[in-house]
């Protein structure tokens, strides 16, 4: 399109815009101009501009009428005919705007893979899964997600790659091993072992259970040890108890531990569990458990707990595992033949022309791009320094530890192409396109079949486009989603370092802990998996649950660690809103907080997160503060916070929000009082429609699906890009929306509507 | 030290490369001695702490001459080849360690001299510990501004003291007042985080070598980007050459290191030796290397947990260390109490006589040095935090007026000593946490 041509448009659409906008600019100068005009600018904002000349102050102006939040409450308001004409007509031409003229804003040029991206990278490029936690630092976050801020490379992370780079060659390769290493695996030291755990053989109880790469094949050593109490001494040990340990299911150690004798050291009676077995190289489960024992009964006066790791309020009732170590190699043998070594050597013999095939394979998913010869020159020269120090494997390996600290490998680069003007959207090429698609829904490097496509110019093509789509969605690494987008937004990454109050709490441990998890992932995943309406994220009749979690919620008859499916029949679950994980990460360690659950609903439901609170902000008086004598319920103590207006302003509109969870307590459960007092759930949303309790709160927000959908949209594409969210955006975010809205709103429809859009196939040149 | 095969857990062993097992050689693995740089700002090169668990009997502990000092008391006997670097302090206190929960407090208030908050939920607060005001100045340019440690590995929640959040019982360092440090106390893992992977000097200096020419590649690849992208971008690259450079001088500093010492084998620790006093002893070497090393120049160590009841074999006490604490002022109980602390007193002479022995430009490890030994309470029995056992040991650049013992006769609070040792690393400081003055004998010329 030429620029003559491009300029025309734009002023026509403009024209047309002005001529079409009548029911705007009356219901703005009915409605909003005695505030925000030039002369009072309230907020700092006039709206006596025109949206062509201001997008971003009038994408502002659609978010307030969509929300209802402008005019506020109480002052004369549009009837909803009015709003939606209102909305309508402004839209329009801000959309037609932003069609004349694309803006698909411009993820950083440079961005680091982050700590799950290089995680994900290592395992499909090398069929190694490594635990990097340990040797790479914690990511930061920004708009709520850990891979925008990633266009640093300090000191410290350069060399911790070099370091990964060092132990994951060795690893994938099955280099010989200099010294014997150890691995401490630990159990969560709240974690209940009285009862089954998943994945453990049946009939035990206890126990972890661990994926574990050994290196090479040979001889090793698992040594367990007891979990112990401050005093050193082994919990739970009254009689004698039978330690199982497995490897990959398979029973490969059985012994019994029996109580010390009073006065004698407790590191007796568990030295002996150490097996010495051979293994091969690559990736096995290690097991340990103790076979339950008939007479488990716990019997007191009162109702039992079901959390037993606290030796001073829930002590252990029978031993529980503290950690297994795994020593070795010893008299090793060789690398074997791994998944990863399978993986790598692609090329049978062991001369200069296989280690070219061998490396150019690994440069193209590495690199993810299709490699030339020069790309190839300096692994060779590794491998060439590599083999002359030592063997073809050797070789392979230098070359490979170089590769891993490669920029190009551990930065994803997108370059303007040449020639193109400045300030001016762009397609990202085929190649990039890939990397976006498969850094999106899987958070991983691309496969062959997108590299092919990219490399042969056909992955833009809509058609191959939505196909990959759908591939990508059905493949197991699409549970990035789940694990890595969803635990995001939802927050639910928090819950591993969330320890609500033991003593307010004593029944929470790490089984109810990752029971929570489970629950809320299981449910993303279905509407994932299934290609459910999004919706059916806030209004699922059902939910996954196990015995833990369902006695938790007070639903009878599920039985066993195994989760499954349950419909609901009551209102009190059903959805993400009445799931316990988030309820607990949206509450203190103490007591509910209507305020952070307000805030989280505006933000991460609805899409309108409320200002940051002014510094020095005062406590919330403790949970039993009376004024005159009278004990002040949790409303009444928000609403004594709520009285400086400083505060107003935003916790007006959070705090009815979350008022609406109240039933739930600060760890999920259901409750009708509170300190004895009954509860009082009812609550508005900022566009003045009231609620009774949590369940009118979702149908209120059911009412609306195009906001929620637009939250969502919003948060996938700052994750599928990189980058925040901005006014400019809007347009594309309104499109995808009613593209999804036409499909009922299917996971996948929306996931087609982003890949599509304009941010994500386009890019803005500097 | 020697710890002989047979002396050791099967499972503890340093495990050495070759069969040989020679154990565990930690003075000879260090790279050669980083060049001391002169910081005539900082006189003070290195500041560290180690806490004694639940009090002393300190009859036993107080030596019997004030001012210049002889003789030590029966406890502090073992610290007598280091008698002309040393000062024992008498009546120290803790005021705002009085708590309902005085084990947490005592271990927490030691370094902040500060007032915990009650809670055991997630809103704890306490205040930053001396330490780690310390590491801001002096720690800076080491590569760990501080190293924090203990003797306990298992992390236990929801049972520590009256009321009081763990990480106050746990944590002696806190880099604010919300954020404790947890202390590692797994000696393999503080070995690789000073060093690394290990392997004999060859290997470590080739395996150098790899990363420097794997950088080279790293920087011409990064170096070749700059021409193809736009002026915002390029600024971002040359961030990464920056990046890259500073790794390769680090590299270079390690290579040069290894090339100038002909060095054994370096054994990496494997386990945790199952005898305490060998695990607490090897937590100590791998502080002499640490501070050899310059890795860093700040330390905490936690020889137990408060309200800890391990018992001390070695010492020859077999009761449990809680419960012996609470004595009624049975003189025998008393006098395994101070059995006990004579022995962890042992496990720091252990330490200072490593300092002493290793040489640092023309005199050694502990002249230029300060450590705090003592314990945040007083007569466990009462659960007091008053006539706190404190002694200070180190050369403080010469500064360190040692062989006396400053008996106060009024309590005075521990910060005072805080704050003079911060004083002396170059941080002034008018007051830290209660102080009210500095401990002036401690460092100028005796006046008494």
């Amino acid at each position: 399109m030429s620029a003559v041509r491009i300029v025309t448009l734009f002023f026509a659409g403009s024209l047309l815009a002005l001529c079409q906008s009548p029911p705007t600019r009356g219901v703005v100068n009915r409605y909003c101009l005695s505030c925000h005009n030039e002369r009072v600018k309230t907020a700092d904002i006039s709206l006596e501009s025109s949206p062509e000349s201001s997008p971003d102050v009038w994408e502002k102006v659609v978010r307030k009428l969509s929300h209802r939040h402008m005019p506020p409450v109480g002052l004369p308001r549009p009837d909803e005919a009015g709003y939606q004409a209102a909305i309508s007509s402004l839209t329009d031409s801000l959309n037609r705007a932003a069609a004349a003229r694309p803006n698909a804003g411009r993820p950083g040029t440079f961005r680091r893979l982050n700590r799950v991206e290089y995680h994900n990278a290592i395992r499909d490029l090398l069929a190694v899964d490594y635990n990097v936690n340990a040797l790479l630092p914690n990511d930061e976050t920004s708009h709520g997600f850990d891979n925008v801020t990633v266009a640093n490379l300090s000191p410290i992370l350069l060399e911790r790659y070099l370091s990964a780079a060092q132990k994951i060659s060795r690893l994938a390769i099955g280099s010989p091993v200099r010294t014997p290493a150890s691995d401490v695996i630990l159990a969560p030291p709240d974690l209940t072992q009285e009862d089954h755990l998943e994945g453990l053989p049946f009939g035990t109880r206890g126990g972890l259970l661990s994926n574990y790469t050994f290196p090479v094949t040979g001889q090793y050593e698992l040594q367990v040890r007891l979990a112990r109490d401050r005093n050193e001494h082994i919990e739970g040990l009254d009689i004698p108890h039978r330690v199982e340990v497995t490897l990959d299911g398979a029973r490969v150690g059985l012994f019994t531990v029996t109580p010390p004798k009073s006065g004698t050291d407790h590191n007796e009676a568990d030295n002996h569990l150490n097996v010495k077995l051979s293994v091969t190289a690559g990736p096995h489960q290690i097991g340990v458990a103790f076979p339950r024992k008939t007479s488990a009964l716990l019997e007191t006066q009162r109702q039992p707990y079901q959390a037993h790791f606290n030796m001073d309020r829930h002590p252990r009732v029978q031993p529980a595992i503290y950690a297994v170590s795994v020593l070795g190699p010893y008299d090793a043998a060789g690398p074997g033949d791994s998944p990863s070594r399978r993986r790598i050597f692609s090329c049978p013999t062991d001369d200069e022309a296989c280690a070219a095939k061998i490396l150019t394979n690994l440069l193209r998913r590495a690199y993810r791009r299709p490699v030339t010869s020069t790309d190839l020159a300096m692994p060779l020269k590794f491998y060439r320094t590599g083999r002359a120090e030592g063997s073809f494997d050797n070789g392979i390996e230098m070359a490979l530890r170089a590769l891993l600290v490669n920029p190009q490998f551990l930065f994803r680069i997108e370059k303007d192409p040449v020639g193109v003007k400045p300030k001016t959207a762009y397609r990202v090429t085929d190649v990039e396109l890939a990397s976006r698609l498969s850094f999106f829904l899987w958070s991983t490097i691309p496969d062959d079949t997108l590299l092919d496509l990219a490399a042969r110019g056909k992955l833009r093509e809509p058609v191959t486009l939505e196909q990959q789509v759908r591939r990508m969605l059905a493949d197991p690494r699409a549970d990035a989603l789940v694990n890595n987008f969803a635990a995001q937004w939802l927050y639910l990454r928090n819950l591993a370092t969330t320890n609500p109050d033991p003593r307010l709490f004593p029944d929470f441990d790490d089984n109810l802990r990752q029971a929570m998890q489970r629950e809320t992932e299981l449910l993303f995943a279905s509407v994932l998996h299934e290609d459910r309406n999004v919706l059916d994220l806030l209004r699922a009749d059902y939910t996954f649950l196990n015995e833990r979690l369902a006695r938790h919620y007070g639903i009878p008859n599920v039985y066993g660690s195994r989760f499954r499916r349950i419909s609901l029949a009551d209102g009190h679950r059903g959805g993400l809103l009445g799931q316990a994980s988030i309820l607990t990460v949206t509450s203190y360690a103490t007591r509910t907080s209507p305020v952070i659950r307000g805030k989280w609903i505006l933000s991460n439901i609805l899409g309108v997160p409320p200002a940051a609170p002014p510094p020095a902000v005062p406590q919330l008086k403790d949970a039993g503060a009376t004024v005159g004598g009278k004990l002040l319920s949790m409303r009444e103590r928000v609403a004594e916070h709520r009285r400086n207006p400083a505060c107003a302003s935003c916790h007006n509109l959070m705090d009815p929000v979350g008022f609406a969870f109240e039933n739930y307590d600060a760890i999920g459960r259901w409750h009708s009082h509170d300190s004895s007092l009954p509860i009082d759930a009812s609550g508005m949303l900022p566009d003045g429609s009231k609620f009774a309790d949590a369940s009118e709160l979702r149908q209120a927000l059911l009412r609306r699906p195009d906001l929620f959908v637009a939250t969502l949209t919003e948060k996938l594409l700052i994750y599928g890009l990189g980058r925040g969210i901005e006014p400019f955006d809007a347009p594309a975010v309104r499109q995808i929306v009613r593209g999804a809205q036409m499909k009922d709103y299917r996971f996948s429809s929306l996931i087609l509507e982003i890949v599509k859009s304009t941010p994500f196939a386009m890019r803005n040149s500097l | 030290m020697i710890i002989s095969k047979k002396s050791l857990n099967r499972r503890t062993i340093l495990r050495g490369v070759g069969a040989g097992l020679a154990l565990p050689l930690l003075d000879a693995m260090v790279p050669a001695l980083t060049a001391m740089a002169a910081t005539p700002a900082s006189p003070v090169r290195r500041l560290g702490f180690v806490y004694i668990p639940m009090g002393a009997t300190i009859s036993a502990w107080t030596p019997s001459e004030t001012g210049r000092l002889t003789k030590l008391s029966p406890t502090l006997n073992s610290l007598t080849p280091y008698l002309d670097q040393l000062t024992v302090i008498s009546n120290l206190e803790l005021k705002n360690a009085y708590s309902p929960g005085n084990h947490a407090t005592a271990n927490c208030s030691f370094l902040s001299a500060a007032k915990a908050k009650l809670t055991e939920g997630n809103d704890y607060q306490l205040a930053t510990t001396v330490d780690q005001i310390a590491a801001q100045k002096i720690g800076k340019d080491s590569p760990l501004p501080s190293m924090e440690l203990a003797m306990d590995l298992l992390t236990n929640i929801g049972s520590c003291d009256n009321g009081y959040a763990c990480v106050y019982q746990n944590n002696l360092s806190w880099a604010s007042p919300n954020n404790p440090l947890p202390a590692e106390a797994h000696p393999r893992l503080v070995f690789e985080r000073l060093f690394g992977d290990g392997g004999s000097a060859a290997e470590r200096r080739a395996e150098l070598r790899k990363n420097a020419s794997i950088l080279d590649w790293v920087s011409s690849d990064i170096a070749r980007l700059q021409g193809q992208l736009g002026a915002g971008d390029r600024a971002k690259v040359s961030e990464y050459l920056e990046s890259v450079r500073e790794v390769e001088r680090r590299i270079a500093k390690a290579e040069k290191q290894t090339a100038d010492s002909a060095q054994p084998d370096r054994d990496r620790p494997m386990g945790v030796p199952a005898a305490y006093g060998d695990h607490a002893r090897l937590m100590f070497d791998l502080q002499v290397l640490a501070l050899q090393s310059d890795t860093t120049r700040v330390l905490s160590f936690q020889l137990a947990r408060e309200a800890s009841t391990r018992v001390y074999p070695e010492a020859g006490v077999t009761d449990p260390h809680h419960p012996l604490t609470h004595h009624a002022n049975d003189p025998e109980k008393m006098a395994r109490v101070a059995q006990i602390n004579a022995y962890h007193v042992s496990l720091f002479a252990y330490f200072l006589g490593k300092l002493k022995a290793t040489r640092e430009g023309n005199g050694n490890l502990l002249d230029n040095s300060l450590f705090l030994c003592g314990s945040g309470m007083g007569n466990p029995d009462a659960h007091d935090h008053s006539s706190l056992p404190i002694v200070v040991a180190g050369g403080a650049a010469g500064q360190l007026k040692g062989g006396r013992h400053i008996r106060y006769a009024q309590p005075t609070p521990l910060a005072n000593l805080h704050l003079t040792l911060l004083d002396r690393v170059g941080v002034h400081l008018d007051s830290f946490a209660d102080s009210q003055g500095k401990v002036s004998e401690l460092l100028t010329p005796a006046a008494l």
